[in-house]
């Protein structure tokens, strides 16, 4: 049974630091609101969030902009330390986070290179009218929860119910896309099933001729042309599924040091 | 007992014992999750669990976007971009999604409110939709000169400003508009250069070289939107490469995004321009007849703007200017100057501006791809929303106001009160106006100064028409439909929120006037708008040509589905813009001596609350700000040798003080301000507007001075000059930096990877 | 002695939520309306999914809204209270408020339409199954269709399916939950049917 893998490609020359990604993903997934005093103890709760780097120094200042989201890595540093194995790794490439089973000792987001998961340090609460907009879809986590980014794997879910009726899903099929994808105005963000080109670069074999998805296409371009592609922080083994793609600065020669 | 039990509950608990239940029940299932309604009937989109997405467009920022609205069992749910509408083509920022808590505002005014008590005291009661159209009807009845009505509007056009038109025409009111930015001097400058009275588009998608002055296109700027997805394709596409440089006086999130950011003095964004101009037509590299024109046969002296003059003023390098200068010719035809923002706030916005578009002349991107391209006018001859009133116009009718010549106001999606400078007196001066009628759905300063209040509805719940502007080079009409039932829909008829248009045209009846409208109100209205382009046979629906469509109801309801008509051929037939000769651009004044006031404001739209009317959306007041990631709170940015000069640390609480009031700020010192530049966001210090709005940060906008620029009679809002003092409190900003701690890593390793090799 | 009993009884039951047959309520909670599906599904022969409309394409099965009922009751048992009660929330405008029997928590999302679409459908009867998307056990089909044998291909309506979670309901006068519907009791059920037993299938 062949299963997707779902990866995303982040192109970082695109982003330009907007937020809307931020904003689509908290409407999407029922993400409690982020009060002042969140961001004040610094616990504020962004499933995807734009980070912003200086670099140089005034009047060359350069700001730098990098979404960062779970990397549903395949070998995730969050998954063997839960206690209760609310967390895994699925057939689908997702790292999981089950609701019901967590019980907060918060090791997993101790774990998370990328910090990337969020813990409920407060019940979340909405005035009785905002509750109308909570999606139905994803479950509303209660406090002692920890979450983070799923790929919209509700979408996934519906995308494939829509299948079994005789809906085919077409190639960047826009049900399919996490609500950030969908949002991002640059097109920063692609989604889509990433097994075959993934397959091919860890066996070593040809890139398929025409990758299943616009991230695989995307993907395949960049390990044949080579040059932009790189996981975060990948040199620790986390394996992640999302590449970012590097930005383009051409007075950049001497600043790079990698290989 | 006093807790709910539910029957099987109960059952199966024994039947007896109540106790128990009372002990279970605490674990916490809500009691109406215990219930299944079975209603009277089940539309489509009531059934649990499908969802249904509705075309509308989003009216959240004044270029509208065409969305898609999902709504679960006649709830909204989440907003994304409607493929179909050219101008976002399924993208959406950050602020659209704000529009479903606009809906579901829990301080949303459910009802007419007629003013008990003192004006601003807060005291409101609840009166029924009849007695509060005739109190108005009543009110403009009675004026012996009807001029002494005001209708004060969001810039509105499309079918909406055909009604508003409509109603000041025939009732014989004045009619203002108002936007905290304007953009008069935009529009103005656009007219003196390319001879247009609809903003042309800007070609980003092909352009090679992007100069843009001020304007932070990318971020609240006109069509972010739109913009964002050229700079996409810009930068990535599949093309070369683009290379944009950005000429700002603050480190804006354009600016960020700039490969080459110069940085200039406030008002020096048009000698800049004159000297790039200069600097091209010197090395012989100008289009020959676009040369002739500007320089009006050679007769216009630029010698005033030689790079190192230009450089000397503003503290760039002198062979920074040529080269940008060089590259800027040498990507012609497909290079591109724009600009706007704090470069027009400036009293001389308008020359700053005029030179900058001339310079697309100079190169010969006016009418061609990766350039200015020129739109159409509006379809069926409706009415552009433009700019609003220039803030001249605004000054006049405070005084008016203020010498009794104003007996009624009505406002609708503008709130001068909050926006207009302090110094003007706008707040002082509505105490001479008798009657303040509103038709907000919420609570702003302007509405909470009201005596009557007629709320609108959501934008989400209501129907609407937009011609987008700018548009994407061809004729485009974008629809709004109810994609939920009101909020407020069971308070009954004469309670709960109503269509604006409706409400207006209610009013006329009452004072029998006949608008001549084609309609017996709004849908009917926009119904009749669909039938002339039915009838018109002109462009398409949904790929479909309108002629392939059999009957109008089919013609209507895929309208509906795909939210907008567009026709591709409608392009721009006039004339071919022509340019004017160059004029030379005055010094920049600014409010308040220099020695008194060392620092030069400049305040800016935010990315989340825009100029202020996003403030009560719980998600956008939570949305980092992408320079500093600051949220809830109003902010000053600062460079590090200024903060170290005041004494100041981030956090600390400053004064800001100008020439006509102060405000507080909590200090936020970066590394990429000038060091006599300040920043401040709008957005914050509303006195009304429920839980999420008050009491919260302060208004930049309240102590401006009142600065015009010369020649449009705009408000130059980035011309006060302020000093700062530090104040006793420090506070940990809410920001959301610094939240997830970066990795220490091994020197090389890179969060941002960057290579100079565009692959 | 008894008294401990009864309490560790009571607390148990509570616990486990389940009606407790022993002290004869085994019946299901009373409704606005007291709906008899004996008279509609045994006695008329209406097919599940008449009413219950949305089982084959959505989440929930759905109760139908009033005017379904009406469309029949309009001239139909004019003479029963129960349906004049029917009338008077047609006539009022009110929704009916049932009583939920069946329910899940809210992490859980449960979606009829899989489950339906896997156990209908064209099947061929076998003795033991292997594979339930194509395959049904003699017993089941027995009693879908009375004399069927090994070998024959049975078309199964979706409505064959509710009686697996929900019983046999045509012969409730009071519909009542029959199984827990606990995790155990769905795990159970997809480990025997090869669905998936990822977690994200219904916890997301």
């Amino acid at each position: 049974m062949a299963n997707e893998k779902w990866g995303m490609v982040v192109d970082i020359d695109r982003c330009t630091g907007c937020q809307a990604c931020v904003v689509a993903c908290q409407s999407e997934n029922n993400i409690p609101i982020n009060e002042e005093s969140h961001f004040k103890q610094r616990r504020p709760i962004e499933w995807i969030r734009v980070e912003r780097y200086w670099e140089g120094e005034f009047p060359n200042i350069k700001a730098r902009f990098i979404p960062v989201m779970c990397q549903h890595c395949d070998n995730a540093p969050c998954e063997p330390v839960c206690p209760v194995f609310a967390t895994y790794h699925n057939e689908e490439g997702l790292n999981v986070q089950v609701y019901n089973r967590c019980i907060g000792t918060r090791f997993c987001a101790n774990n998370c290179p990328y910090q990337v998961r969020f813990f409920n340090f407060w019940e979340p609460e909405w005035p009785e009218s905002l509750k109308n907009q909570l999606n139905p879809d994803v479950t509303v986590r209660s406090r002692g929860i920890m979450e983070k980014c799923t790929f919209c794997v509700q979408r996934i879910r519906r995308v494939k119910r829509g299948e079994r009726q005789g809906r085919t899903v077409e190639d960047d099929d826009r049900a399919l896309n996490p609500a950030c994808v969908n949002a991002c105005p640059t097109d920063t963000l692609i989604f889509g099933d990433i097994s075959d080109v993934m397959d091919a670069a860890h066996n070593d074999t040809p890139m398929p001729a025409e990758p299943k998805s616009r991230a695989g296409r995307a993907i395949a371009k960049e390990l044949e042309e080579g040059g932009r592609g790189y996981g975060l922080f990948e040199d620790l083994g986390t394996r992640p599924n999302v590449i970012y793609l590097k930005k383009v600065d051409k007075d950049a020669a001497e600043a790079v040091a990698h290989d | 007992m006093p807790l709910e039990l539910t029957r099987r509950r109960f059952l199966t608990l024994l039947g007896g014992s109540a106790a128990s239940a009372v002990v279970f029940q605490a674990c916490g299932v809500p009691p109406k999750e215990l219930l299944v309604q079975a209603p009277l009937e089940m539309p489509e989109d009531m059934v649990t669990g499908l969802d249904n997405w509705y075309a509308t467009l989003c009216r959240q920022c004044p270029t509208s976007e065409g969305i898609v609205v999902r709504v679960m069992e006649g709830r909204a749910k989440k907003v994304e971009g409607n493929v179909d509408y050219p101008i976002n083509r399924g993208k959406h920022s950050a602020r659209c999604e704000g529009g479903l808590q606009a809906l579901y505002d829990p301080d949303r005014i459910s009802g007419p409110l007629l003013r008990i008590g003192e004006r601003g005291a807060g005291q409101w009661e609840e009166i029924s939709w009849p007695d509060a159209i005739s109190r108005l009807s009543y009110q403009l009845e009675q004026l012996n000169d009807r001029s002494q009505a005001v209708m004060v509007t969001d810039p509105v056009g499309a079918h909406l400003g055909t009604v508003v038109g409509s109603f000041v025409g025939k009732s014989g009111a004045r009619h203002l508009s108002y936007e905290p930015l304007e953009n008069t001097t935009l529009r103005s400058a656009i007219k003196a250069v390319f001879q247009q009275d609809v903003m042309p588009d800007f070609d980003l998608e092909r352009t090679e070289y992007l100069l843009s002055f001020g304007a932070d296109f990318l971020n609240t700027w006109v069509s972010p939107v739109r913009y964002s997805r050229g700079y996409g394709e810009f930068r990535q596409g599949d093309r070369e490469r683009g290379t944009m440089v950005h000429v700002d006086s603050r480190f804006s999130m354009t600016a960020a995004n700039a490969d080459k950011w110069m940085q200039v003095p406030p008002g020096m964004e048009g000698a800049l321009a004159l000297s790039i101009a200069k600097v091209i037509i010197d090395g012989g590299k100008g289009d020959p007849a676009a040369v002739d024109l500007l320089t009006d046969g050679r007769r216009i002296d630029l010698s005033a703007y030689t790079p190192e003059e230009v450089a000397r003023q503003t503290g760039l390098k002198a062979e920074d200017i040529v080269h940008v200068a060089e590259e800027f010719a040498g990507h012609g035809p497909r290079s591109l100057a724009i600009g706007g923002g704090s470069a027009a706030a400036q009293t001389n916005g308008l020359e700053s501006l005029n030179a900058i578009y001339s310079l697309n002349y100079l190169i010969g991107s006016v009418g061609q791809p990766g350039g200015i391209v020129m739109n159409p006018g509006p379809p069926l001859g409706l009415p552009i929303a433009g700019a609003g009133s220039s803030f001249g116009e605004w000054r006049d009718l405070t005084s008016d106001m203020r010498s009794g010549g104003v007996k009624v106001m009505m406002v609708r999606g503008a709130d001068p009160m909050y926006g207009l400078p302090a110094d003007v007196g706008f707040r002082e001066a509505s105490y001479q106006v008798p009657f303040i009628f509103s038709f907000s759905g919420r609570m702003d300063d302007t509405t909470a100064m009201a005596d009557l209040i007629l709320p609108s509805h959501n934008y989400l719940e209501d129907w609407g028409s937009d011609v987008p502007d700018p548009g994407p080079g061809y004729q485009v009409l974008g629809f709004q439909q109810p994609v939920v039932r009101p909020f407020f829909e069971s308070r009954g008829e004469f309670l709960g929120t109503k269509n604006f248009p409706d409400v207006l045209m209610a009013v006329a009846e009452a004072l029998e006037l006949d608008l001549e409208l084609p309609g017996e109100n709004f849908m009917a209205i926009l119904q009749d708008g669909v039938r002339k382009l039915y009838e018109g046979g002109k462009g398409t629906v949904g790929q479909r040509s309108v002629g392939d469509y059999t009957t109008f109801e089919a013609f209507w309801n895929a309208t509906l589905q795909h939210g907008l008509w567009e026709d591709e051929s409608a392009t721009y037939s006039g004339p071919a813009p022509a340019p004017t000769p160059l004029a030379t651009v005055s010094s920049a004044a600014q409010a308040g001596a220099a020695s008194t006031y060392p620092y030069r404001l400049v305040p800016f739209a935010s990315t989340s609350l825009l100029d202020g009317s996003l403030s009560h959306l719980p998600w956008l007041q939570a949305t980092p700000d992408p320079i500093t990631t600051a949220t809830w709170r109003t902010w000053v940015e600062l460079s590090f040798g200024a903060a170290d000069e005041l004494g100041v640390r981030e956090g600390d609480h400053v004064r800001v003080i100008s020439e006509k009031g102060s405000i507080e700020a909590l200090a936020y010192p970066t590394p990429a301000s000038a060091k006599d530049i300040v920043s401040i966001p709008l957005g914050q210090g509303h006195k009304a507007g429920g839980r999420y709005t008050e009491n919260r940060g302060f208004n930049v906008l309240s102590i401006l001075s009142p600065l015009s620029v010369e020649g449009s009679n705009g408000l130059a809002w980035a011309a006060t000059r302020v000093r700062i003092e530090k104040l006793d409190d420090n506070e940990k900003i809410p920001k959301f930096e610094n939240t997830a701690q970066e990795l220490a890593v091994d020197e090389g390793h890179r969060i941002i990877e960057i290579t100079p090799n565009d692959s | 002695m008894a008294a401990t009993a009864a309490v560790a009884v009571f607390f148990m039951a509570a616990w486990l939520d389940q009606p407790l047959p022993v002290f004869g309520f085994d019946e299901g909670p009373d409704q606005p309306i007291a709906f008899p599906h004996t008279v509609h599904v045994q006695d008329l022969g209406i097919d599940c999914t008449f009413c219950h409309r949305n089982v084959t394409s959505g989440d929930a099965a759905t109760i139908p809204a009033v005017g379904l009922c009406m469309s029949c009751h309009v001239v139909m048992g004019k003479d029963k209270p129960e349906v004049d009660k029917l009338r008077d929330f047609q006539d009022s405008g009110q929704a009916i408020d049932w009583v939920r029997v069946h329910r899940v928590p809210d992490h859980v999302q449960f979606v009829h339409e899989a489950h339906v679409q896997r156990f209908s459908g064209t099947k061929t009867v076998v003795e033991a199954v292997r594979d339930t998307t194509t395959e049904i056990r003699l017993l089941e089909a027995e009693k879908i269709q009375p004399g069927a044998r090994v070998g024959d291909t049975l078309d199964v309506l979706p409505s064959a399916t509710c009686s697996i979670c929900h019983g046999d309901v045509g012969s409730m006068i009071k519909v009542k939950q029959v199984r827990s519907l606990k995790m155990g009791d769905c795990v159970d059920c997809h480990r025997k049917n090869s669905a998936p037993t990822d977690c994200t299938t219904c916890h997301y």
